[in-house]
């Protein structure tokens, strides 16, 4: 107790910024603090390469200086924090993380097809779901638009940490969201007769519908992609502008498929117009491993604990199972672990915990948390690894970050301590 | 009391001859023609609902042939702008069917017949922008209008645009709904006006705010609104004056930098600490501001501004001369000096203390409130 006393003080000593009253500190980000740090007799999990024993992290002006084992010399003047033994990863990385603005602001309902939209216009750095995010170790999440559009709009990365959202930015235009299944239809209805008093009246109101808005927006956009080769001077709509992008690879689409169906007229609908997307909370997967497999599709495994349909009132009828994630990597589907839109989420390392209950090797169990997001977002030069000359974006754990009791003892975003309890 | 009437007293007596054809020599010994300028024992000569002259530079014949009114102790300070207001017919003034209206007229939706004009002059406010209502992104152009001794009237028909990245112009029933919609909205707007291919009112309006000759007036309240708002004015290159500006202390930097100026919502007693202290903060960086919402609370916003740390000048001038900048009608009303309205108020005591007793309001050269009585019949008096 003494010991563990002494090393939060000692934590907190090496930090910009006071502890509250109650010992823990969350907030945000002031500026990089100038010294360099060294964490030293830690436990080091750097993520895609083999963990360190007692190794030593050194992290300075905002970014991973070096990390090495024991034999590591610490620089002059240095900060030394002692982590006696804690395990330390790089900070994790949410995928797909429901939450960061208001939710009506999330879903853009003047349309169903709006691809334009920029979730990053939404964000609020005080929603509540950024601190429980910190709170949880994750330091980057992806934030896409709601899901009751049929295409929602772009999504992008950012921190989870600052007072401005440009500033906690990692990727502005990440993905284009695009929503399959019940939920965009919902609150729609047909035109009975009487007076039509609101926008709801409108396509689509089956789960065909939706997907005819898809085939009918990636319809036009190619149309639109032809015309412009033959006129270039005609600049195209914002949306269709989006569009097109994905239509030349440049941009990845990331379809919302929760059941078997889904998931298949995802793939179907991405073959016919050529590009490529990611699934995300592909809850029936394992029904659909092997066209997954052959398709190189990345699938973001929401919340792989949760026994409940994600989205609303469970509409989408798929069967979640723990298995899904063994399924997953026996058959070489590549997937990323995530909380999604699942009610029933649990803490992003918990799902990576419970994935590992149900026979994922615990280095592949944090990869999906870290590396592998990283990498699909494209910010693996940014974060997801502990890594010199990447952004010092780390967790110190109070135990294996894998073990049941495990907790964040404090959480790092710049080399900034966001968080410690 | 008797000591407070008897300047009414006198007031009240010489109104009898006709307004057009008299000029008045309103003397008292306080009068405040802009925030940081007093002027001790002096007078105002009003003349065709304008101030003609101030103190000494008044020429004694002026001064023989005027109808004086003598205020004695009291203290004459400028009369209020409200910056932006609906007088509570947002209905009339928010084109519902569509979110997007930057060339509507609120001048065409003006009613000089307005009840809540009438109670205008006593919460001591001489001029309003009379604006479409912040229910649309794009509600509108605003118009200056001004109550009148029988009906009010449109003084400047062309004034600002009005937008808003607020949540009262995210509607369920029509888009935009949510706040990245009415952003993408506005954005393609004044790209649209930018690019300068398109032609059309709408274009034309958003254009004249690109080239600087129109203000663009943004109600944006929350953190998220605010730096909408300002990223927009940013990338295009306009100055806006955001409305609402609730979480404005968060995106203080932004706002500095960006040389946008403010209206306050009305502060209330019961009033969080951070919403009561924000107009002294909004001083201390230098942002200026202006006190908006209902008529009846702009002086009481301001007193509880100073009461949470604000200088008298700065909440003086935040209920005059800063609104009146923001409009750019600076040179006809919110101070007093030759050749602006003749718009002022009378009040026993400093204005931002609560127990100051408000005597009178002017209104171009036209008593329109004077305490005790009912003031048509002052009005009624004048005429």
């Amino acid at each position: 107790m003494l010991r563990s006393l002494s090393l939060l003080l000692l934590f907190c000593s090496t930090l910009p910024l006071s502890s509250p009253a109650r010992g823990q500190t969350d907030g945000a980000r002031t500026a990089a603090p100038a010294g360099v740090t060294a964490y030293t007799n830690a436990r080091l999990l750097p993520g895609g390469a083999p963990a360190i024993a007692a190794g030593t992290l050194i992290v300075g002006g905002g970014k991973i200086l070096a990390i090495g084992d024991a034999t590591l010399p610490v620089p002059e003047g240095a900060a030394v924090v002692d982590c006696a033994g804690r395990t330390i990863t790089p900070g994790l990385i949410d995928a797909s993380f429901a939450g960061g603005a208001n939710p009506d602001d999330l879903n853009e309902q003047g349309d169903e097809v709006t691809p334009a939209m920029r979730v990053l216009d939404s964000l609020d750095p005080e929603d509540p779901a950024f601190a429980r995010a910190r709170r949880a170790g994750v330091t980057a999440v992806h934030v896409m638009p709601g899901t009751r559009n049929v295409i929602g709009g772009l999504g992008c990365v950012v921190k989870t940490a600052g007072s401005d959202p440009a500033a906690m930015v990692l990727k502005e235009d990440a993905s284009l969201r695009i929503v399959l299944g019940a939920e965009p239809s919902m609150g729609n209805r047909a035109i009975r007769g009487g007076r039509v008093e609101s926008i709801y009246y409108r396509r689509p109101t089956t789960r065909m519908g939706v997907v005819w808005e898809v085939r009918r927006a990636f319809y036009d956009a190619k149309e639109a992609l032809q015309q412009t080769m033959g006129a270039p001077n005609q600049p195209p709509s914002p949306g269709t502008e989006v569009l097109t992008r994905v239509l030349q690879g440049k941009l990845t689409a990331v379809t919302t498929a929760r059941s078997e169906q889904d998931v298949r007229t995802a793939l179907r609908i991405a073959d016919e117009f050529g590009y490529q997307t990611v699934i995300d909370e592909a809850q029936d997967a394992w029904l659909v491993a092997d066209e997954l497999a052959a398709a190189k599709t990345t699938v973001l495994l929401g919340a792989p604990s949760a026994d409940e349909v994600a989205g609303t009132a469970g509409a989408d009828g798929a069967e979640p199972k723990s298995g899904t994630v063994r399924v997953l990597a026996q058959r070489g589907v590549p997937f990323v672990i995530t909380t999604g839109s699942n009610a029933a989420a649990l803490d992003l390392v918990r799902e990576a915990m419970f994935a590992v209950r149900n026979g994922l090797g615990p280095q592949q169990a944090l990869d999906a948390i870290t590396v592998e997001p990283a990498k699909l977002l494209g910010i693996d030069g940014r974060t997801g690894r502990l890594s010199p000359g990447l952004d010092a974006d780390f967790v110190v754990w109070s135990h294996d970050p894998l073990d049941p009791a495990a907790v964040a003892a404090s959480v790092h975003i710049d080399g900034i301590c966001v968080f410690s309890r | 009391m008797t000591r407070d009437r008897s300047p009414f007293a006198v007031a009240l007596l010489c109104c009898a001859a006709p307004l057009a054809a008299q000029d008045f020599l309103v003397r008292s010994s306080r009068i405040v023609v802009a925030p940081d300028t007093v002027l001790t024992d002096s007078a105002l000569l009003v003349r065709g609902g304008k101030i003609a002259y101030v103190g000494k530079d008044i020429p004694a014949e002026a001064r023989a042939a005027a109808k004086t009114v003598d205020y004695g102790d009291a203290t004459i300070a400028p009369g209020f702008v409200l910056a932006t207001s609906t007088l509570g017919r947002d209905d009339d003034l928010a084109e519902s069917a569509v979110a997007f209206t930057p060339d509507l007229r609120a001048a065409e939706a003006f009613d000089p017949w307005l009840e809540r004009l009438g109670t205008l002059a006593g919460c001591g406010v001489t001029s309003v922008g009379w604006s479409p209502s912040p229910r649309n992104i794009a509600g509108g152009i605003a118009a200056l209008v001004k109550p009148g001794a029988e009906r009010g009237k449109v003084v400047v028909p062309d004034l600002f645009v009005a937008l808003s990245l607020a949540g009262e112009a995210r509607n369920r029933e029509r888009a935009p709904t949510s706040l990245m919609g009415a952003k993408e909205m506005l954005h393609e707007a004044l790209q649209t006006a930018r690019v300068g291919v398109e032609i059309g009112p709408d274009v034309a309006v958003l254009r004249q705010v690109l080239e600087g000759s129109r203000r663009a007036l943004v109600h944006a309240d929350t953190f998220a609104e605010l730096n909408a708002a300002l990223e927009l004015a940013e990338k295009f290159g306009f100055t806006p004056v955001l409305v609402g500006a609730r979480e404005a202390e968060k995106a203080l930097p932004r706002l500095v930098q960006s040389g946008a100026g403010v209206v306050l919502d009305a502060l209330r007693p019961e009033n969080r600490l951070a919403a009561l202290g924000l107009p002294a903060r909004l001083a201390e960086a230098g942002v200026p501001f202006a006190f908006g919402g209902p008529p009846d609370r702009l002086r009481l916003s301001a007193a509880l501004a100073v009461r949470y740390g604000l200088d008298r000048k700065t909440a003086l001038a935040a209920l005059t001369r800063t609104p009146a900048t923001l409009l750019g009608q600076q040179a006809a009303v919110g101070a007093l000096r030759q050749g602006t309205a003749a718009d002022f108020v009378v009040f026993q005591g400093d204005l931002l203390d609560l127990d100051a007793a408000h005597v009178a309001t002017w209104i171009d050269g036209v008593r329109l409130f004077v305490a005790g009585a009912n003031q048509t019949t002052a009005a009624a008096g004048e005429r």
